[in-house]
């Protein structure tokens, strides 16, 4: 059944194939239009270089007039990100507007990755070691952007191997 | 607001004359104070038709009775349908996001193309009760108030703080200063007769602007809008 929901995803997935942003990627998951999964690559120059970061972005039948939920599925070590994946940032809260569609929302997250907020800290040893040991907290984000990229090689070769 | 209350009504209720449920819901509603207030309404005003109480219940109403306005009144659709088309642009030289504003804004010159081919107010009504299109409609004219304050930032910067960030999200209800700022974008009066004044003597009718004729009335009550006609 089309609804105004899923008329605005298909135009949102149609969008991000027709002009892909540099950096991010998603699609819905093959049976449901209303969950995607999505890729971040760490900008260039920031501690998050080369992490392939996973999230998925679950929208309800209110998109666009509220915003989908967004969590990372690759663990991440991050000031505005909760132990369980989930992102405090503004424009996912309270700041939404529904001008915002999928490809603006991961570019925000990308952003967001090398400009956190300490200030509202969801994260707080994150928060903690941004603001006052900066060579500790990229040893940290260092060590998940590995195990992101391992994961992701392993993806790699069970879908080869299949 | 109660999810069940957001569905229980329509998006615009079909007019109720005097003396029917929802009038005396109304009065009733009002405490004894305002007994004076509710007399001078209803000698002015026969009936009422209410709004969904979910937040967006101003621009419901306002976008309700503004086309179904310009059904009766064609040179008013005409010259609305102009500004429309001009908006587009605007918004775009203002950096709103040119995808998802070209969405709400095709939506919206559907519906007034459709107007001009169809116009009834059966047809207005049948349109702003469909929860997608009313939804499309409602954040096009966010955007649009949104625009007009950037535009007119140093005027308005006396009065707000928020922004674009507190007229944009749904479900925030309109304020003061969103409505001067949607009538003036407009081009268009709309009056607002104010029921939370306690115990002032006569009614606080408010017109934006103030020096021009409204083309319909709108009930506030605290938090919430309705539609009001004439006698």
């Amino acid at each position: 059944m089309s609804t105004p929901a899923r008329r605005r995803l298909m135009r949102d997935f149609k969008r991000l194939q027709e002009d892909p942003p540099a950096g991010v990627s998603a699609a819905p998951t093959e049976n449901n239009i209303m969950l995607w999964n999505a890729v971040i690559f760490g900008p260039h120059d920031t501690p998050f270089e080369d992490g392939t970061f996973k999230l998925t972005l679950e929208f309800t039948e209110e998109y666009p007039n509220k915003p989908p939920t967004v969590k990372f599925v690759s663990k991440m070590f991050h000031p505005n990100v909760y132990a369980d994946g989930g992102i405090c940032l503004d424009i996912l809260q309270n700041r939404w507007s529904p001008t915002y569609d999928v490809a603006a929302i991961l570019t925000s997250i990308q952003s967001l990755l090398d400009e956190p907020n300490p200030n509202s800290p969801a994260n707080s040893l994150a928060a903690q070691l941004y603001q006052e040991s900066r060579r500790e907290y990229e040893k940290r984000v260092a060590a998940i952007v590995e195990q992101s990229w391992l994961n992701f090689q392993l993806q790699i070769d069970s879908l080869i191997s299949s | 607001m109660e999810e069940s209350e957001k569905e229980s009504l329509d998006t615009v209720s079909p007019e109720n004359a005097e003396g029917s449920q929802n009038q005396d819901e109304l009065i009733m509603a009002q405490e004894k104070e305002i007994a004076e207030e509710v007399s001078q309404l209803q000698s002015k005003f026969s009936r009422i038709r209410r709004t969904r109480p979910d937040g967006n219940c101003f621009l419901r109403g306002f976008i309700f009775a503004y086309l179904d306005y310009c059904v009766q009144n064609r040179e008013e659709l005409t010259r609305f349908k102009k500004i429309l088309e001009s908006s587009k642009n605007e918004l775009f030289d203002l950096g709103f996001p040119k995808f998802t504003t070209e969405d709400f804004y095709d939506m919206f010159v559907e519906v007034v193309s459709d107007l001009e081919a169809n116009g009834t107010s059966q047809r207005v009504e049948s349109i702003c009760n469909d929860s997608g299109t009313s939804d499309y409609l409602v954040v096009y004219l966010r955007l649009l108030i949104s625009a007009h304050l950037q535009k007119n930032a140093e005027f308005f910067s006396f009065f707000i703080e928020g922004g674009r960030s507190e007229v944009e999200p749904m479900y925030r209800e309109c304020d003061h200063l969103h409505i001067v700022a949607l009538t003036a974008a407009l081009d268009i009066c709309v009056s607002v007769i104010y029921l939370d004044r306690g115990k002032a003597e006569s009614l606080a009718i408010h017109n934006f602007p103030e020096d021009k004729d409204p083309l319909f009335f709108m009930l506030y009550r605290p938090n919430h809008y309705d539609l009001l006609y004439k006698t």
